[in-house]
C-alpha cells in the first residue's frame, strides 16, 4: 500500500516521538506510525486497513467520534485532553507504565480525499513533572503550616474544616482524621461566639480583627484563642483561612491583673466600707458623746452651782441683812419721828433687794438650759453683768480686778456660754488660790501678725482677748498640756467634773477663737481666750447699775468695822452709831490691819469673815499680835464654818447673817461694856 | 470612510447572522453535553457587531481585569480569530462544572489549563463548524490556545489589527451542573471577511427564504 515516492516521508513519520494516524472517511487507519506500534502493542501491518474502533473498541465513541467527524466534514481540528478524556485510547510506555496523552484530531486535504488526521501527544512526563512540583511545593508549603506555632485551619464555605496543621493536632487533642470533615463550630464554646465570627468572616471577606474565643479539648479542658481568618475563594468555592493564637499565657497575665484590680478595688470598697462604717460609728459615738457632754454640762452646771450656793447663799443673806436692818433702821427712825433720815435706809433696802433680784436672775439664767446662741457681744459689758455672780463664786478671800480694755470690738459667741466659760475660770482660779489671791480679769484689743496667730492656731487678723489670771499655785507642764482633755482634772474626785476647760475649748472653737495657758508653778496661770472682732452692731442690753451705799463713821468707843460689803457695813456703822459708838470701816482685810496696827484705838473688831486676800480669822489673828485682848465679833454668812468650835478664842464673838439691827446692837454692846478678866 | 460596524450587516442580515450563531452554539451544547454526560445549557441572548475598540470598552465596563480565552483561528473564505472569553475567577468553577465528580482542588487547578482549552474548543468549533456548513462553507479552525489577560491584550494579537476590524460580540450564557457562568465569544473578523460573511448570509437568506413556501 505504501509506495515509494511515500517511503521517505514514511521514515519521518516513524521518528516521530508522538503518535500518529491518518483515517480515511470511512475511518479505517491508512497510516500508523512507529509510535503507534510501541505504545499500542499493534504493528502497523496489523492495524492498517482496519477501522480504528476495531482496533481500540469502544473508543471511538463521542467526542472523539464528533471529532473525527467534524475534522472530515468541516475541517474543524480537536483537543481532547488527558485531563477530560484520561486514558482514551490503550497505550503504555516503553517500560510498560500507563502512558498518558492529549488527543488532537485535524482534518488533512490530500485534495481528492478528505482524511483526518490523529495526533497524540505523550504528556506522561509532563504530568509527572507538574505533580512532583506541586508536591515538592505544597511539602514546602506543608512544612510551614507544621511548623507554625499557631492553630492554622482550612475551612469550606459551610464552615467544615479541610485542613488542620499540626499546631490544631496539639492545641485540640483530636487526631487530624478526626478534625477534618468535622465542622469548626464544634472547637468553639459558646458556639454563638463562633458563629458571629463565622458571619463576619463570610461576610467581609477581609482579614478581620482579631477575636477573642474560648476553645474546648478533645479532653473538654478549655483554651483561649485569638481568632484571625479570612476568606478566599476559588472559581466555585468559598474557603476561609483561620489562625488561632493561643492566648492562655495572656489571659493568665490580664487575669492577674485583673485579679488584682479587682482585690484593690475590693479593698478600696472595704475602705469605703469601712469608713462608711467608721463614720457612723463616729456620728454615733458624737451623737452619744453629745448626749453624754449635755448631761455632764448639766451636771457641772449643777455642781458648779452647788459650789455656789455657800457664796450665794452668803450674798443672799448679807443682801437680806442690808434689806432687813434699813428696814429696821426706817421703822426705829419713823419710831423717833426722824423721818428725815429714813430715805437713806429705803434707798439702801431698795439697793440691796435689787441686787438680789439680779443676782437671782443671773443665777437663774446660769441654771437654765440655754440652746447655743451667737450674738455679738461687748465682752467688758457681758463680764460686768458677770462681776457680781462672779465676785460671789470666788468668795471674799480673793479680790476681783476687772481690766476693760478701752474702745472693746465687738465679738460674736454664745453670752451663756461665755459666762459660764468666765464662771468656770474663775472658780479654777479661786482653787488654784486656796489662800486668797488676786484674779484679774483683763479685756483688750490684738492685731495678730501671722506669727502670733500661728501661737494660737489662728488666722492673722483682728481678735478681742480676754484674759483671767489668777495668782495662785500655778500649773506645771504637764497639767497645761492636759488642762483642756476632757475628764482630765487635778481635783479631788467628787470636786470637779473636768470638763471646764475641755468645755470651754469647744466653744471657743465654735467661735473660731482660741484658748490657751500660760502658767509657771508658784506663779499664778493667765487663761487667754481670743474670739474673733465682729464688724457689726450690739444688740442692746440692760445693764444693771447697782447704786453704791455711802458709810459713816461713829463716836465714844471705837469699833472698827471690816465688811466688804458695803451696805451691810452701813447697817453695822449706823447702830454702832446709834448705839453712841464711834465707828471706823474698812471694806477689806489688809485696810482693816492697817487701822489696826496704827495707834488708833479700838475697842471692837467688829469683821466679815469672808473677805478678800485677808480673811476675818486672819485679820483678827493679824491685829492681836499689837493688840491681844482686842475684842473680836465675827459676822459669817457662812453658818457651817461659825459652827466650828475651834474658830473662836477669847474674846471673840460670831453672829451669824442675817441677823436683826437689835441682836447685833445687843451683842455690841455686851462686848465692849464686858470687861475681860486678867 | 468605511461604515461604522452597525451599518455593516442590515437587520435582516444581522438576524440571520443571530440565527446561525445560535444554531452553531445549540451544537456546541449538544457536543458538550455529550462529553460530560450531563445537561449542558449554552444560550445566546445577545448579538453585537461592534468596533474593536468598543469591544474592548464593554470588556473592561463588564468584568474585572483578569480575564481567560480559548483563543482559535480560522482561515476560509471569512478569516479571522475566536475567542471564548471568561473572567478568569469563573474559569476553575467552569472546569470543575464540565469535569464534575469529586476531584481535590488541586487536581482540578492541575487540569484546569487543558480542561478549558478543550471546553473552549468544544464551544468554538461547534458554532464555528455549525455557521460554516449552514453557509456552505469549509473553514479551517486551529487547535485552542489558552490566553490570560485584559480584553485589550485579546484584541490587539499580531499581526497588527486594522483599525476597520470588526468584533462579532456574542454574549453566552453556560449552565451545566448547577453552575451558571457568563462569558463571551468574540469573532475578530476584518473588513474582507466582514463582506464575504455579508455575501454569504445574503446567499443564506435567499436560500432559506426560497425554501420557505413563502
Amino acid at each position: 500500500m505504501v509506495d515509494k515516492q511515500m517511503q521517505p516521508l514514511q521514515s519521518v513519520l516513524d521518528a516521530l516521538d508522538a503518535g500518529l494516524i491518518v483515517l480515511d472517511r470511512g475511518r479505517r487507519i491508512v497510516q500508523w506510525n512507529a509510535w503507534m506500534a510501541s505504545a499500542s502493542g499493534h504493528a502497523a501491518a496489523d492495524v492498517l486497513g482496519e477501522p480504528l474502533d476495531k482496533v481500540f473498541p469502544g473508543v471511538v465513541a463521542g467526542r472523539l467520534n464528533a471529532a473525527v467527524a467534524s475534522a472530515l466534514d468541516s475541517g474543524v481540528s480537536s483537543l481532547l485532553t488527558h485531563a477530560l478524556h484520561p486514558l482514551l485510547f490503550p497505550l503504555k510506555t516503553r517500560s510498560g507504565r500507563r502512558l498518558l496523552h492529549d488527543v488532537t484530531v485535524f482534518s488533512v486535504d490530500t485534495g481528492t480525499h478528505p482524511t483526518c488526521l490523529v495526533h497524540i501527544s505523550d504528556v506522561t512526563m509532563e504530568v509527572r513533572r507538574e505533580r512532583y512540583l506541586r508536591d515538592r511545593q505544597n511539602a514546602r508549603y506543608d512544612a510551614i503550616l507544621a511548623s507554625a506555632p499557631d492553630v492554622i485551619l482550612t475551612l469550606d464555605g459551610e464552615g467544615v474544616i479541610r485542613f488542620a496543621n499540626r499546631a490544631a493536632v496539639v492545641h485540640f487533642g483530636y487526631s487530624e482524621q478526626e478534625l477534618i470533615g468535622s465542622p469548626a463550630a464544634m472547637l468553639f464554646e459558646p458556639e454563638s461566639h463562633w458563629a458571629d465570627a463565622w458571619r463576619r468572616v463570610l461576610a467581609e471577606g477581609k482579614p478581620q480583627q482579631p477575636v477573642e474565643l474560648v476553645a474546648h479539648r478533645k479532653d473538654r479542658s478549655l483554651s483561649y484563642f485569638s481568632l484571625s481568618a479570612s476568606r478566599w475563594q476559588d472559581a466555585s468555592h468559598v474557603f476561609v483561612t483561620a489562625i488561632l493564637r493561643d492566648i492562655n499565657e495572656r489571659r493568665a497575665a490580664d487575669a492577674a491583673l485583673r485579679a488584682s484590680e479587682e482585690q484593690a478595688r475590693g479593698a478600696a470598697a472595704a475602705l469605703a466600707d469601712l469608713n462608711l462604717t467608721l463614720e457612723q460609728r463616729v456620728q454615733e459615738r458624737s451623737a452619744q458623746l453629745l448626749k453624754v457632754e449635755e448631761a455632764l454640762r448639766q451636771s457641772h452646771k449643777m455642781e458648779a452651782i452647788g459650789q455656789l450656793t455657800g457664796g450665794i447663799a452668803h450674798d443672799f443673806n448679807n443682801l437680806l441683812q442690808g434689806i432687813s436692818g434699813a428696814l429696821n433702821m426706817v421703822q426705829k427712825r419713823v419710831r423717833e419721828g426722824r423721818i428725815g433720815e429714813v430715805d437713806r435706809f429705803v434707798k439702801g433696802a431698795l439697793s440691796s433687794a435689787e441686787r438680789a433680784s439680779a443676782l437671782t436672775h443671773r443665777l437663774l439664767a446660769f441654771s437654765r438650759r440655754q440652746p447655743v446662741d451667737p450674738r455679738p457681744i461687748d465682752m467688758n459689758q457681758l463680764i460686768g453683768t458677770m462681776e457680781e455672780l462672779l465676785r460671789r463664786s470666788i468668795g471674799e478671800k480673793i479680790r476681783m480686778r476687772v481690766d476693760e480694755g478701752l474702745d472693746l470690738w465687738l465679738v460674736r459667741c454664745d453670752a451663756n456660754q461665755m459666762e459660764n466659760a468666765l464662771l468656770n475660770l474663775a472658780i479654777n482660779a479661786r482653787d488654784a488660790m486656796p489662800d486668797g489671791g488676786t484674779l484679774t480679769i483683763a479685756t483688750s484689743n490684738e492685731r495678730f501678725d501671722a506669727l502670733q496667730a500661728s501661737i494660737r492656731d489662728l488666722e492673722a487678723g483682728e481678735y478681742v482677748r480676754i484674759t483671767i489670771s489668777d495668782s495662785g499655785v500655778g500649773m506645771p507642764p504637764e497639767v497645761q498640756a492636759r488642762a483642756f482633755d476632757p475628764f482630765y482634772t487635778t481635783k479631788p474626785i467628787g470636786k470637779g467634773t473636768g470638763l471646764g476647760l475641755s468645755m470651754i475649748y469647744g466653744f471657743v472653737g465654735q467661735s473660731h477663737g482660741s484658748v490657751r495657758i500660760e502658767s509657771h508653778v508658784g506663779k499664778g496661770a493667765m487663761i487667754e481666750i481670743c474670739l474673733p472682732r465682729f464688724h457689726g452692731n450690739l444688740e442692746p442690753a440692760e445693764r444693771n447699775d447697782i447704786g453704791s451705799v455711802a458709810s459713816h463713821a461713829g463716836s465714844n468707843e471705837v469699833v472698827l468695822v471690816v465688811e466688804d460689803e458695803d451696805i451691810v457695813r452701813l447697817l453695822v456703822v449706823e447702830v454702832l452709831r446709834d448705839l453712841g459708838y464711834r465707828a471706823l470701816e474698812a471694806s477689806d482685810g489688809p485696810a482693816g490691819l492697817r487701822i489696826l496696827q496704827s495707834p488708833q484705838r479700838i475697842d471692837l473688831l467688829v469683821t466679815d469673815i469672808g473677805l478678800p486676800e485677808l480673811n476675818g480669822r486672819q485679820l483678827a489673828d493679824a491685829a492681836r499680835a499689837k493688840r491681844p485682848d482686842l475684842k473680836v465679833l465675827f459676822m459669817t454668812g457662812y453658818a457651817e464654818s461659825a459652827a466650828s468650835g475651834d474658830f473662836l478664842d477669847k474674846g471673840m464673838h460670831i453672829v451669824s447673817k442675817p441677823f436683826t439691827m437689835e441682836n447685833l446692837a445687843a451683842k455690841i454692846r455686851e462686848m465692849i461694856e464686858f470687861v475681860q478678866p486678867r | 470612510m468605511k461604515p461604522g460596524p452597525t451599518l455593516v450587516l442590515d437587520e435582516l442580515e444581522l438576524d440571520a447572522l443571530t440565527e446561525l450563531v445560535n444554531l452553531g452554539i445549540s451544537q456546541s451544547a449538544i457536543s458538550l453535553a455529550e462529553m460530560v454526560r450531563d445537561e449542558v445549557t449554552l444560550s445566546v441572548p445577545n448579538v453585537a457587531l461592534v468596533s474593536r475598540d468598543e469591544a474592548i470598552r464593554t470588556l473592561g465596563e463588564r468584568e474585572a481585569k483578569n480575564l481567560v480565552a480559548v483563543h482559535q483561528v480560522f482561515e476560509g473564505d471569512i478569516t479571522g480569530r475566536a475567542l471564548l472569553i471568561f473572567p478568569e475567577a469563573r474559569s476553575l468553577e467552569l472546569v470543575r462544572a464540565v469535569i464534575g465528580g469529586s476531584l481535590s482542588i488541586e487536581e482540578i487547578i492541575e487540569l484546569e489549563q487543558e480542561a478549558l482549552a478543550e471546553t473552549g474548543n468544544i464551544i468554538l468549533n461547534g458554532c464555528l463548524a455549525t455557521m460554516a456548513n449552514q453557509l456552505h462553507r469549509s473553514l479551517k479552525i486551529s487547535l485552542p490556545e489558552i490566553l490570560h489577560g485584559e480584553g485589550k491584550e485579546f484584541f490587539n494579537l499580531a499581526p497588527p489589527p486594522d483599525p476597520g476590524d470588526v468584533v462579532m460580540f456574542i454574549y453566552i450564557n453556560f449552565a451545566v451542573r448547577n453552575s451558571d457562568i457568563q462569558g463571551y465569544i468574540a469573532m475578530l473578523l476584518d473588513m474582507p471577511s466582514i463582506a464575504a460573511l455579508k455575501a454569504l448570509l445574503v446567499e443564506y437568506i435567499s436560500r432559506v427564504a426560497g425554501e420557505s413556501p413563502a
